[in-house]
């Protein structure tokens, strides 16, 4: 069990130290180099002035040192400044990581509670009629460009009914007078958002519960429940549906990396001021110090959170040894 | 099988039924009529083929239209569907300046001609031709009509652009909708397409050789395979497309023609999506190699490659195929997400997703601008995978028992 532990925080940890070299690496070819930012905004420097800035950046050494600087700068706390804002980037980091995790919760949480009795009622009742339409949703959802579904949605629910606002992450100007009043305002920004986010989370739970249910009914142990007297809701919810859970656990887990990878176009495409937002939007405004930060500590976090998920698995299911 | 089930009397079977059942199926044959059975994935497929047979003539109905993906018309842009379109002055009289030049002597008696039927007034006889051109297209091939001269074919083909009709309507520069749809389709499928088959043949390699040799080479794929499995690929995947290939000078050498964001896009896609195919077939081949046959031929000295490709790999490619068509539909995803980001195919080469590039700011001048794209790649996406998910119960032994 602990070398189970240590092991995977290793690879972990492996992951991301290649990850961030890989990526400040990568942000070295991209268009954009920070001096000749600077020449081209300032005709007056010269050639002197150039090998002098770039040796004042760091940027005339060679990669492997400037990733040094850069990591023991980050451990040092130094997360350096945003060259577009000129604030600090963890001033920017805070806010940002929180809107995404709260915006990726959200719609975990929406497309359990949609998918979990969608894929249950369809187990129940399998090639019924029913069955047929939810299994068309469910490919739909899986199959949809879920930025194309928010442009959709706008369409429908900000421009034609006008009842959500179509992006943004609070009424700008408004002073909140409670607690109340500034969730209320908050989760109306945050609907639409959820919306397209969820809808390929949906498919594929609903997918899958349908499918561990129908394995779990299977049971011999179902057959005797009933056969007991038992309920109906006792039968399907404390016999079926607890052993469908543990497929749907790893499945769950997986699907954390997919939501925060679709949390970024979702946030770009709702101006949403999220941390997928912030690295979308830093990268193509040749911010590399934010794009850096962000990058590696959305990453990081997503594979924190694989990890949590791998070792909580033998707590739901005692059967699976770590050997 | 249920034990209430009754096995019916042979006698009342004809002679063509016993036949029928008592001959051997082979097991295309078993998978071809499971895979019938699935009602979707059968028209997943007639869809696919549709959309195929669209893209492979798509010069053809350009052709036939007269209308091209990238003749650009400033001043009539977000025409709604089914709108007619007429010309600008400049594109009428950039096409009779061609005319004139490439045939002096006809234009100069057809100028003659028209300022002598009265259909033109012109002050001098060289605008002739040019007033003629600022007619209307009914008008105009109607005045032709009247006139009788060796090049009324090729003016009356010069008429025709005048005016041209655009069933769904027109884009932000004034492009025909549907050719850039139909030219998108190319582009989208294609790209799909390629980078499923490249990425199953990176991924059959690495399987491959992860599960037949295993021990560290094992080891270490695998842990790459996982790493890569687990990170959130949209963020990998902006970086390492906003990278610019120009300043990498090996490959600046290599590509620098204009298909440089077609190919990137290919390359960078089938990099982050091959890991599914490389663990399914790790896992036939582990189990592959405690077969007999396997022993068998090593036995009969076989060299390792003989053994992978000749008895292994026609043992992989059933299971290989349902995951090649889930990721077709799979990277018409991505391309489309990467184009709407403004990272993928870059303009002007139309693709699905680049069309929705500028969406948002179509909502409200020219919304179906904005949503027929994705109608399109929901589509052909929803098809695949379908076909996918017809092809597993098709091919999954468990299901031809049912």
């Amino acid at each position: 069990m602990i070398t189970f532990i240590l092991r995977r925080v290793v690879q972990t940890l492996v992951v991301i130290i290649l990850l961030s070299y890989v990526c400040f690496g990568l942000m070295t070819l991209m268009p954009g180099d920070p001096v000749e930012m600077m020449i081209s905004a300032n005709p007056r420097i010269t050639a002197e002035d150039v090998v002098r800035l770039r040796t004042f950046y760091g940027l005339d050494q060679p990669i492997y040192k400037r990733y040094a600087n850069w990591v023991s700068d980050i451990a040092q706390g130094e997360l350096g400044y945003s060259r577009t804002y000129r604030i600090p980037v963890t001033e920017m980091m805070g806010p940002a990581l929180t809107s995404t995790f709260v915006l990726s919760m959200c719609s975990l949480a929406f497309s359990l509670i949609v998918a979990i009795p969608l894929g249950i009622i369809c187990a129940l009742k399998p090639n019924s009629r029913l069955d047929y339409i939810v299994n068309l949703f469910n490919f739909a959802g899986i199959s949809v460009p879920s930025f194309w579904l928010g442009i959709v949605l706008i369409i429908i629910f900000a421009v034609n009914l006008g009842w959500l606002p179509a992006g943004g992450y609070q009424t700008t100007g408004l002073q909140y007078t409670s607690w109340f009043h500034e969730m209320a305002d908050k989760s109306k920004y945050l609907i639409l958002p959820m919306l397209s986010l969820s809808i390929q989370s949906i498919g594929r739970f609903s997918r899958f519960t349908r499918s561990a249910m129908l394995e779990a009914m299977r049971n011999d142990f179902i057959r005797t429940a009933r056969a007991k007297g038992l309920s109906r809701n006792v039968v399907v919810w404390k016999h079926g549906f607890r052993n469908a859970l543990i497929p749907l656990i790893t499945i769950v887990a997986i699907s954390l990396s997919s939501i925060f990878s679709g949390a970024l176009i979702t946030e770009t495409l709702f101006a949403y001021p999220g941390v997928g937002r912030l690295i979308y939007s830093s990268i193509m405004g040749n911010d590399f110090n934010v794009a850096m930060v962000s990058f590696v500590i959305s990453v990081s976090m997503v594979l924190v959170m694989n990890l949590v998920a791998d070792l909580l698995y033998g707590v739901v299911d005692p059967r699976i040894s770590f050997n | 099988m249920s034990a209430t089930q009754v096995i019916p009397a042979s006698s009342s079977l004809s002679q063509n039924q016993i036949q029928h059942l008592e001959k051997a199926q082979s097991l295309t044959q078993i998978v071809y009529n499971q895979f019938k059975e699935h009602k979707a994935a059968v028209f997943g497929a007639y869809t696919i083929l549709f959309f195929v047979i669209i893209a492979l003539s798509a010069p053809l109905i350009e052709a036939v239209t007269g209308l091209d993906s990238d003749s650009q018309n400033v001043f009539n842009r977000y025409k709604p569907p089914f709108s007619a379109v007429k010309a600008g002055t400049d594109v009428r009289e950039h096409a009779i300046q061609q005319f004139i030049e490439q045939n002096p002597q006809v234009a100069a008696d057809l100028q003659k001609q028209l300022l002598d039927k009265k259909i033109v007034t012109s002050a001098k006889p060289e605008d002739a031709l040019y007033d003629w051109a600022s007619l209307d297209k009914a008008q105009a091939i109607q005045a032709l009509n009247q006139i009788d001269s060796a090049a009324k074919t090729d003016l009356k083909k010069i008429a025709q652009k005048f005016e041209s009709f655009h069933i769904l309507g027109t884009d932000e520069l004034g492009r025909d909708v549907m050719m850039r749809l139909i030219y998108g389709t190319r582009i989208s499928m294609g790209v799909g397409i390629l980078v499923a088959l490249a990425s199953s043949l990176i991924g059959l390699l690495i399987g491959a050789l992860a599960g037949f040799y295993g021990g560290v080479l094992d080891t270490v794929l695998m842990r790459v395979t996982d790493a890569l499995l687990s990170l959130p690929l949209m963020p990998v995947l902006i970086v390492v497309a906003a990278i610019d290939l120009q300043k990498i000078p090996f490959i600046k050498a290599l590509i620098s023609s204009g298909n440089e964001s077609i190919l990137k896009l290919v390359f960078i896609l089938c990099l982050f999506s091959w890991m599914t195919v490389a663990r399914l077939v790790r896992g036939s081949i582990l189990s592959l190699r405690e077969r007999e046959f396997i022993l068998a031929s090593k036995t009969l000295g076989a060299t390792d490659f003989t053994v992978i490709t000749r008895h292994m790999f026609p043992n992989v490619i059933a299971p290989m195929l349902v995951s090649v068509t889930l990721g077709v539909g799979e990277s018409i995803l991505f391309e489309a997400a990467l184009s709407y980001l403004g990272l993928g195919i870059q303009p002007p080469t139309p693709s699905w997703g680049n069309m929705l590039f500028n969406a948002q700011e179509l909502i409200y001048q020219a919304p179906f601008l904005a949503i027929l794209p994705g109608v399109l790649i929901l589509l052909v996406t929803i098809s695949f995978n379908y076909l996918g998910d017809g092809l597993q119960d098709a091919i999954d032994p468990k299901a031809i028992r049912r």
